[in-house]
């Protein structure tokens, strides 16, 4: 069991409190490929922050590949992203004037590992995704496909217990879109865990898994 | 660290124009602030450099009139400093006095050599004028105490003087020229910017001297003195002996003019310790105006980042590395802008010294390696300090900030 929810519950404060997230309930075994789909407002993304140590929750418990993740300090919930989690984002989020090299590498940065050491590895990844020629392109030189593959090298290069994707495909056409799926599917199949955040119906049918979300509650499988 | 300065230059060189603006503001600090040391330090140097000769701690006794009767004497008497003084006050005021010293000067006369002769005024003198007048010796040596002891007949001539006498003045140590009838021993050459005596032993002198053994004015060196109130005693102690040797009423303060050295000294002092911290705080608060800009841009910068500063998060970056990376941002800004301003006025001063010609009002105004010193840890300092809030504003960007479309 690498991502374990037990009745997590969260509410946003406020002159009127926006209870999200109403008593969770999810599990998601080691190597499974899983889509959590939702409307917007259902409490996806308040979902996605959870499970990617972004945010807290108020009451239950979320154990990540063991490790109970709950009241981390900020330390903590840094080193825990960095070493356990590989983002994917929509916008792919790549810094503007880092080399692709060097955008794979970050992460490695804030490990201390070496400058010459953690480029030969973010090289490794960039030819994983078939991107070795583009290493010192700048993302404004890259393609939205490219871009993507590049942030999914980033997201590799910890060897993380999960990748964490949110909306990966949202900016890309729909052939990128079907190559950025087929670069998730390989990388499950070499053993790797992904969980998918997406609204997509394409997408979700492209996993082995859909969870549904609605009003804050998973909603049963059928 | 290595790798910090690296990526701390990959920013820097991003926003090229508003590191330069940044820069810009500080460099002209600094740069401010050395012009303005450097010339508060030529003004000092200037001021120190004239009063080299004379020892801070020293009286000047000048001839007066009494005012007052004393002891059945009129008053309106001239009273003046004589050989008697010289050696009495030390003998006598142990206590306060180190050594008296004079010069007395000979009706000039005509000094002749085989060769040329020159018209010149002997002046009789203690080693100690040697410092006094800023003499520079070229060849050989000053008077000294064993010419004063022997009474020798031995001279120390102005360049000059030494090639016209001897056709070059390199030659004219170690030969003889005459004056007063007498045979005199070169000793000495020196240059000087305008004096153009000729010196002799004091005692020489004074047995020179038709029985005159007045003498215009003597110099009393006094013991280490720090306070403004053993000056005055020093004074006072002096005027009394003076007052028993020449039989007046030793509160009678014009009989005899006392210039007290170390009493204006030490208004002098005070004096240019305000002009130095003056200058420091002006430049202080130029420099300051300089670090305000540094963060306030550091602000707008991590507004604008608060996007990459959110991404780094999310992939690991402690609120710790993000502070430091602002921080030695800031550091980094300041202390490079503000070295160019230390290096742009450090230029202008040593221009100043080498194209103005030397003149009483400013002397090398060039800032020494310690105020370079002090000025780059003020920088760091500075530096840091301007980094810090918007360093702290970065810590408070939530990895949520990643998810956010641009």
């Amino acid at each position: 069991m690498i991502i374990s929810l037990t009745d997590v519950n969260k509410t946003y404060p406020g002159a009127v409190p926006l209870h999200v997230l109403k008593g969770i309930n999810l599990e998601i075994d080691r190597g499974e490929l899983v889509s959590i789909m939702g409307a917007s407002g259902s409490g996806k993304s308040t979902l996605l922050n959870i499970l990617g140590i972004l945010d807290n929750y108020d009451t239950g418990d979320y154990y990540l590949d063991g490790v109970l993740i709950k009241n981390l300090s900020e330390n903590r919930a840094a080193e825990l992203r960095n070493r356990m989690i590989g983002f994917v984002f929509q916008s792919f989020n790549l810094i503007s004037y880092k080399d692709a090299v060097e955008n794979v590498a970050l992460p490695l940065f804030y490990q201390g590992v070496p400058r010459r050491k953690r480029n030969a590895m973010a090289m490794e990844q960039l030819e994983r995704m078939g991107l070795a020629d583009r290493a010192h392109h700048l993302p404004g030189e890259l393609s939205g496909g490219q871009k993507q593959r590049v942030a999914i090298a980033r997201s590799l290069i910890t060897n993380p217990s999960i990748i964490l994707a949110d909306e990966p495909t949202g900016a890309l056409d729909s052939k990128t879109s079907k190559d950025v799926m087929q670069v998730f599917r390989e990388l499950n199949n070499d053993g790797m865990t992904i969980v998918i955040v997406t609204h997509d119906p394409n997408v979700g049918a492209a996993t082995n898994r859909i969870i549904r979300i609605a009003d804050g509650i998973i909603q049963p499988t059928v | 660290m290595f790798d910090l300065i690296r990526e701390i230059a990959q920013t820097l060189r991003n926003n090229k124009l508003r590191t330069f603006l940044t820069g810009f503001a500080v460099a002209w600090g600094i740069f401010m602030l050395i012009i303005l040391l450097g010339m508060a330090r030529g003004v000092t140097n200037s001021f120190q450099a004239n009063r080299s000769g004379e020892s801070a701690s020293s009286l000047s006794v000048n001839s007066g009139y009494t005012r007052k009767a004393y002891r059945g004497l009129q008053e309106g008497r001239r009273i003046q400093p004589d050989i008697n003084d010289i050696r009495s006050i030390p003998d006598a005021l142990p206590e306060y006095v180190k050594k008296a010293t004079a010069y007395k000067f000979l009706s000039a006369t005509n000094l002749s050599t085989s060769r040329d002769y020159v018209n010149a005024r002997l002046e009789g003198v203690y080693p100690e004028e040697q410092k006094v007048d800023d003499v520079k010796i070229n060849y050989g040596r000053f008077i000294n105490a064993a010419d004063l002891r022997e009474e020798r007949k031995v001279v120390v001539i102005n360049e000059e003087n030494a090639e016209v006498l001897f056709g070059d003045a390199s030659k004219a140590v170690g030969q003889r020229v005459d004056a007063y009838g007498l045979s005199w021993l070169v000793v000495g050459v020196y240059s000087h910017r305008w004096e153009r005596a000729v010196y002799i032993p004091f005692n020489t002198a004074m047995r020179l001297s038709d029985d005159n053994l007045k003498l215009g004015n003597i110099r009393v060196q006094l013991n280490e003195i720090s306070t403004e109130e053993e000056a005055e005693e020093a004074e006072q102690a002096v005027r009394a002996q003076l007052a028993q040797n020449h039989t007046f009423d030793p509160s009678d303060k014009s009989a005899m003019y006392i210039y007290n050295r170390f009493k204006s000294y030490l208004r002098e002092s005070s004096a240019f310790n305000i002009l130095n911290s003056a200058i420091w705080i002006i430049g202080i608060f130029t420099l300051l105006s300089g670090i305000v800009g540094v963060s306030n841009i550091m602000f707008v910068s991590v507004r604008e980042r608060t996007h990459e500063i959110g991404i780094r998060r999310a992939i690991g970056a402690k609120p710790r590395s993000v502070l430091t990376q602002i921080v030695t941002e800031s550091v980094a800004i300041t202390t490079l802008f503000g070295y160019i301003g230390i290096v742009l006025g450090m230029m202008i001063m040593q221009t100043v010294n080498t194209f103005v010609p030397e003149n009483d009002v400013i002397k090398n105004p060039t800032i020494s390696l310690s105020i370079a010193i002090e000025v780059t840890i003020l920088l760091i300092i500075a530096g840091a300090l301007a980094g810090l809030f918007p360093a702290i504003k970065a810590t408070k960007v939530k990895p949520v900030e990643a998810l956010r479309d641009e």
